[in-house]
């Protein structure tokens, strides 16, 4: 990107330009397309994935659209007026992660989700997203400088929340959460003294932390790292997506054609294994499309957020288009198995309307960094 | 506003956030890298390897297999064929705990005929016992109302061999079973699955190849939980063949009937083509309950120690004892010791010099002055002890030799017993002894270390029927064809053709004459037939200073004791088409017991071809 004078930017565009509603509606028209592309895609691909479930595509529908119209609502408001409102959703965060390990709903092994009644979600899935923006809404809630204490809080409360996913046990998730509430941090300027004090604390806490944890937590760290080690059959899961995107070849069997995911032999094929049935039906030409509709969402995401005015709208919008990235990443890598399973869903495709709709309301706040165009 | 400070600001906290992203990016750049490498190696690189990967995933090979080939009569009437049986099985882990469930099936489902003895000695699969086979509709329709209240027990509808004779043909055709460890090592799973049947005996594992045909293959697409979703391709089995057996189903039944379950054996066959055309062996036993197409006990309880599974008409190996008679006296004329006429005196005992040890012949008294023919007639053991000891056993053996003995058939059936035909080189081998005289004299009326199958002094004797040639025993006909060439086995050639018929004038007369020992058969314008009794010595009577008699009462009180019956012979002179040979195990009388058997079979198979 071209080094510009800080003065071309409000000055040489000219005061009235002709008045676009979609412009006006939707803000940043490529990034809206391209979104929608990707949710009427993994619609696509759910109905494909779920034993070619209607009702399911349909629930998935609702959330998709209920989520497109929050996301325009919220594209249109001013930052400052929800900054506060980001800030103290942590708490509300917080407190899902803590109720859950209490009254998780039944039917699970482990206390990862809330049973609502009418339908069941994890506040892992928010807290993804909820941690990093009230972190950045908590940094630049004043205009002065960020204090060092700053550092200090918001590098808690995302250990906080990284512990209470750890104890659900989800340790992969636990890291996902952990790397999503410091890159903002990181982002936000950190101080490298302050990384360097963090790291020798590491480095003389570490040997503490690990022979205090008690013998379950460590056989818990332990068997994540062990691949020798499968408790949970992962082994044969990844060596049926594998075999899903490896038999899909170039161009693919096929939609709906997969062997492999019709015929169930991907596990979770609607939810994190959705990529490989990707694969298998449309092959590497298929993936390639994906990566270049998921590449212009994030070109345009930091786009939209090295252009803001305000700090936080650039660091809001610098955090999640990493988190974004490093969601699909992490998602496609456990997939073709070069990573540990980890629980994150292809953003904006794997089946889970919690996640559509937090990744959408996401979305708007980073629309909102957008001025609107007259 | 916005001052020129703030732009600057702004400025520099962009600078910054660019810097801090590249560091990121940075890192998620190795995740990329190495990400784009996995996915080109995966979908590019091992394409192939993950294809067939994926199709051994989904794809099954269902073999089919075709129902096992069909068992007949020349004339059609089925002797195995298959049947689907509805049949009640429970698991075997749960039977014990399950016995009321077995109690009610017993009570309120299974007909009263069905013994209740008979539901615990049912075949046992690893896991499944059978309490039933073979339902009948009755049963089948109780069974359905009671279902739901015995719910460890269930149906299975399989097709099986059954054979209508139930026990007629048991030896002839055997019986099949579970694959065993064995069988299992040289066999492919995808021919024989762990719970397939298999030939275990008889004609069924001698033909099992051509019965069992080839299986075919359906290629079945399976879900992940092994759902068959769809067939995509077939490949039809090979028809399996069926069988036409030699076997004659009224001689069968009246050897079945006269054996009457004593132990024993018959054997029958045309000397003309070698087509066996009764082959029993007594007891018996069922082969639809080890087929699993009827349930109960193979035995019964009264035959259970008598060895109902042994097949003795081809591998009980007993002494010819007298039948061996007409081909010493045969030898005799071939090696010009004696002729037709030459007479020897029969004073009840043989002497090979004075003082030395008596052979005693049967009858105490002896049976005066001896030719050949009086020799087979009134069968004279002393006129052959004689001729034996002269005969040497080298010409003996060589001779026997050639009609069969001490070798075996190649009868199409396994556990063919070999016939022990001694000679000095044996002796020396299984018994480690040199040959003494003595045993060359006991072999002259077929006692002493000789020994025979039913089948093979059958198939000896149709030398004697056939002037000479042997045709190769056989059970199934491999050519359906009319003008059917039978296999020759053996040719017997002798110097003087001659000596044929004064062996079998004499062989007559055994029954004809007043005095032949199985006169009682003679009938007034009945068939001729050539016959040789023998009453085989199972106790050698050996101590001199008892007399026969003495001896043998004292024998006979243990009724195993007792002499095996044998009768051995051909009709209807001059054209034989049937050599009959009956054993009759502590029988005791050849003429009494065995004869008769073979008379009748002989009779009614005149009859069967004058029918067809």
């Amino acid at each position: 990107m071209s080094n510009r004078n800080p003065l071309d930017y409000s000055l040489n565009k000219p005061l009235v330009t002709s008045f676009n509603p979609f412009r006006y509606f939707f803000k940043d028209i490529t990034l809206v397309l391209a979104l929608i592309a990707v949710l009427i895609f993994g619609l696509a691909m759910l109905y494909s994935s779920s034993g070619q479930s209607f009702s399911m595509v349909m629930r998935q529908s609702i959330y998709v659209f209920a989520g497109l119209i929050m996301m325009i609502f919220i594209s249109h408001l001013k930052p400052d007026s929800y900054k506060n409102i980001l800030m103290h959703s942590y708490w509300i965060g917080l407190l899902l992660l803590i109720y859950v390990l209490f009254n998780p709903a039944e039917g699970y092994t482990t206390s990862r989700w809330i049973d609502m009644g009418f339908f069941q979600f994890q506040p892992s899935e928010i807290i993804r997203l909820i941690l990093p923006l009230s972190i950045v809404a908590y940094l630049h809630r004043k205009e002065s400088k960020i204090r060092l204490e700053d550092w200090l809080y918001t590098t808690l409360a995302a250990l906080m929340c990284s512990y209470l996913v750890f104890e659900q046990p989800d340790l992969g998730t636990s890291i996902i959460v952990f790397t999503s509430g410091i890159i903002p941090i990181y982002l936000a300027g950190l101080p490298y003294r302050v990384i360097a004090a963090y790291l020798g604390m590491l480095a003389i806490v570490s040997p503490f932390i690990w022979s205090s944890l008690l013998d379950y937590q460590k056989q818990r760290v332990l068997t994540y790292f062990d691949s020798n080690v499968d408790p949970l059959g992962d082994g044969w899961n990844i060596a049926q997506s594998q075999t899903a995107i490896g038999s899909g070849g170039f161009f693919g069997k096929g939609y709906l054609e997969g062997t492999q995911s019709q015929l169930n032999f991907i596990p979770e094929s609607h939810s994190d294994f959705i990529f490989s049935v990707i694969g298998e039906e449309f092959g590497l030409l298929g993936i390639t499309c994906l990566f270049i509709v998921y590449g212009i969402i994030i070109w345009r995401i930091f786009k939209i957020g090295l252009s803001a005015q305000s700090p936080f709208e650039r660091l809001a919008c610098c955090s999640l288009g990493f988190i974004f990235l490093l969601f699909i990443l992490t998602n496609v890598s456990m997939v073709i198995g070069i990573i540990p399973v980890v629980g994150v869903p292809l953003p904006l495709i794997s089946q889970g309307g919690t996640s559509i709709v937090v990744h959408l309301l996401a979305f708007g706040v980073i629309l909102s960094a957008k001025r609107p165009q007259l | 506003m916005r001052t020129i400070q703030d732009l600057r600001r702004d400025e520099k906290d962009t600078q910054s956030l660019r810097s801090r992203s590249g560091v990121i990016f940075f890192f998620l750049l190795i995740l990329i890298i190495s990400g784009v490498f996995k996915i080109l190696q995966l979908t590019i690189l091992d394409r192939v390897n993950y294809e067939a990967e994926s199709d051994k995933n989904r794809i099954i090979n269902v073999p089919i297999y075709p129902a096992r080939g069909l068992i007949k009569l020349e004339d059609g009437t089925l002797i195995a064929e298959n049947i689907v049986t509805k049949d009640l099985y429970i698991k075997t882990k749960l039977y014990k705990s399950s016995m009321d469930q077995v109690e009610k099936l017993r009570n309120k489902v299974l007909d009263e005929n069905r013994k209740i003895d008979q539901l615990q000695v049912s075949i046992q699969d690893e896991e499944k016992i059978w309490l039933a086979r073979n339902l009948s509709e009755q049963e089948l329709a109780k069974y359905e109302v009671q279902k739901n209240s015995i719910p460890n027990i269930q149906l299975e509808a399989k097709l099986r061999r059954y054979l209508p004779h139930k026990n007629l043909f048991s030896h002839a055709i055997g019986h099949l079973g579970l694959i065993n460890m064995d069988e299992r090592l040289s066999l492919s799973r995808a021919e024989y699955p762990d719970d397939s049947f298999i030939g275990k005996v008889g004609l069924e594992k001698s033909y099992e190849k051509t019965l069992r045909g080839k299986a075919g293959i359906s290629l079945m697409e399976v879900d992940v939980y092994g759902n068959k979703i769809r067939e995509i391709n077939r490949v039809f089995p090979d028809k399996p063949f069926n069988l036409t057996l030699t076997l004659d189903l009224r001689l069968q039944k009246i050897a079945q009937e006269e054996l009457a379950n004593r132990r024993g054996a018959v054997v029958a066959l045309d000397p003309t083509t070698g087509f066996i055309k009764a082959l029993v062996s007594s007891p018996d036993y069922n082969p639809n309950i080890l087929n699993g197409s009827e349930s109960g006990s193979p035995v019964s309880q009264s035959s259970l120690e008598d060895s109902p599974f042994f097949n003795r008409a081809i591998s009980g190996l007993y002494p010819p004892a007298s039948t061996i008679k007409p081909f010493i006296g045969l030898l005799g004329l071939e090696e010009e010791l004696i002729t037709e006429s030459t007479i020897i005196e029969d004073k009840g005992f043989f002497q090979l010099k004075e003082e030395g040890r008596k052979y005693r012949g049967w009858k105490e008294d002896g049976h005066g002055r001896v030719d050949l023919k009086k020799a087979i007639v009134e069968s004279s053991d002393v006129y052959f002890y004689e001729l034996a000891s002269k005969l040497t056993i080298d010409r003996i053996s060589a001779f026997l030799l050639r009609f069969g003995f001490g070798q075996i058939s190649g009868i199409d059936l396994i556990n063919e017993s070999k016939s022990i035909l001694p000679t000095r080189n044996w002796k020396l081998g299984n018994i480690g002894e040199a040959w003494f005289v003595g045993d060359t004299i006991n072999i002259g009326i077929g006692q002493g270390y000789i020994s025979s199958t039913p089948l093979q002094l059958a198939v000896s004797l149709s030398a004697i029927a056939n002037k000479g040639k042997i045709f190769q025993p056989k059970l199934i006909r491999n050519n359906q064809l009319d003008d059917y060439e039978p296999d020759l086995l053996m040719e017997v050639q002798i110097k003087n053709p001659k000596h044929w018929n004064i062996i079998e004038k004499s062989m007559i007369s055994v029954i004809n004459s007043w005095n032949g020992t199985a006169h009682n058969l003679y009938e007034e314008g009945g068939i001729t037939i050539a016959g040789k009794t023998g009453t085989a010595q199972i106790k050698s009577l050996t101590d001199q200073d008892l007399t026969v008699r003495e001896e043998y009462e004292g024998i006979r009180k243990d009724i195993k004791n007792r002499d095996h019956a044998l009768f051995a012979s051909y009709g209807p002179v001059p054209h034989p088409n049937l050599v009959v040979v009956v054993i009759v195990e502590n029988g005791e009388s050849g003429s009494a017991v065995a004869a008769p058997i073979a008379k009748r079979l002989i009779e009614q198979y005149q009859i069967n071809i004058n029918e067809s």
